[in-house]
């Protein structure tokens, strides 16, 4: 069921692309309504809708039928995200989010796997950490740049936990997880491996965790260098840390609104 | 291989485009991105011309062209290296410094849509400024390999 959801929102975001003709630099949508392609609970839905229309990066929205799917359309900015974030050197990636629905989608799945705890490193908006929220699991938020955690503090309809600390040196003893899964920002090459192995290092140093769950976001541009072992980047770290693959969903992101592959998310627990 | 006669050609067209390229490079106050990074381009075009030739050549037979091919490696070192780009990496730094600040003086207030639209030129801009800094400094890189 959840792959089929995750391919109706990739169709509804290549639908999407195909037609809008906006000048925004960020763009996303989310659809009004239950229905056959989306069955999210309406409450849920509701919620997705408030977290878009509370947040400032979003300055216009407008109703917009995708297919036979009648949608919000939320157009941003978050250049001065982006401008703050170049003169903190701690920050490894600029924050680029990805689809409020997308970040919907990988927290189902993390569900489904049985996790209760979603922890979102390099959480940006705290858009992941928010799903979780709504979908019933306890979630915490570590962003390390201030003005991104000051912009999540405003966003807390539903309490996320919002963290500003660096998620490498973070007491995550402190949380008391049970069976938590990691979702980590970045692509492993903007710095996404950096962060990536510091949580690992860091959780397997204070924890006696069990079968964690870590997601990661992957690309297959030729932008970027792959990994000799694969996996949208992320072959010889999931290797290094003996931690097996479960499964990839294809989902919406806004870095790649304008290209043909979705963000492939690589969800993989610790053997 | 081609004969030397039409490499000797060639090289002396890529030398004479990318004399033209630094004598606007000294005599621009500031160079726009595309003439930088075609600048650099050509240097490294040239640069590469150089080292294959220099291999291929030997004295008794092509003088002439290993006697240009010194001129312009010179120019490449002497005039290119030590005066035009550090002038080039400082005149993109200062430029970033300053749409920096100007980006940081817009105000956080509410804005309208087409005021974020025309603003998101600005931070296109700024982006572009950096990633051309960035391929500069990859050249700065190499000097300092050298």
């Amino acid at each position: 069921m959840i792959e089929g959801f995750a391919k109706n929102l990739v169709q509804l975001k290549k639908e999407f692309a195909k037609t809008y003709d906006g000048k925004s630099q960020i763009q996303e949508v989310i659809p009004i309504s239950k229905s056959d392609l989306f069955p999210i609970n309406q409450q849920n839905l509701e919620l997705l809708h408030q977290f878009a229309t509370k947040n400032p990066i979003y300055y216009n929205s407008f109703e917009k039928t995708i297919g036979n799917t009648p949608c919000i359309v939320y157009e941003g900015d978050i250049n001065k995200y982006w401008l703050n974030s170049i003169q903190h050197s701690s920050s490894n990636a600029p924050f680029s989010p990805t689809w409020i629905m997308s970040a919907y989608v990988g927290v189902l799945f993390a569900k489904e796997l049985g996790y209760q705890e979603v922890i979102d490193i390099g959480s940006g908006d705290g858009r992941i950490a928010f799903c979780a929220k709504v979908l019933g699991l306890e979630s915490y938020s570590i962003e390390i740049d201030d003005m991104l955690v000051d912009l999540q503090k405003l966003l807390t309809i539903r309490d996320f936990h919002p963290y500003c600390s660096d998620a490498i040196t973070f007491d995550y003893s402190s949380l008391n997880l049970i069976q938590p899964i990691f979702f980590i920002g970045g692509l492993a090459q903007m710095g996404g491996t950096a962060l990536a192995s510091g949580v690992l290092e860091k959780i397997d140093s204070v924890t006696n965790l069990k079968n964690t769950g870590w997601v990661f976001a992957g690309t297959y541009s030729q932008k970027y260098p792959s990994d000799p072992k694969n996996e949208a980047g992320w072959g010889t770290l999931i290797e290094k840390n003996n931690l097996q693959s479960i499964k990839t969903l294809s989902l919406p992101t806004v870095w790649t609104f304008h290209e043909s592959e979705d963000t492939p998310y690589i969800f993989t627990q610790t053997i | 291989m081609d004969s030397v006669d039409d490499i000797s050609s060639m090289f002396e067209a890529e030398s004479i485009k990318l004399e033209n390229l630094i004598s606007n490079a000294t005599t621009k106050s500031e160079l726009s991105l595309h003439e930088i990074v075609e600048t650099y381009y050509q240097i490294m075009n040239v640069s590469s011309m150089i080292t294959m030739l220099k291999t291929q050549l030997n004295v008794d037979e092509h003088q002439l062209l290993l006697n240009k091919i010194e001129e312009i490696d010179k120019v490449i070192s002497g005039k290119f290296n030590s005066t035009v780009h550090p002038q080039i990496l400082e005149q993109l730094t200062k430029s970033i410094q300053d749409t920096t600040k100007t980006l940081q003086s817009m105000g956080t207030e509410q804005k309208s849509k087409e005021d974020t639209e025309n603003d998101a030129t600005l931070y296109e801009e700024l982006r572009k400024k950096m990633s051309t800094k960035e391929f500069v400094e990859q050249y700065d890189q190499g000097l300092s390999n050298d």
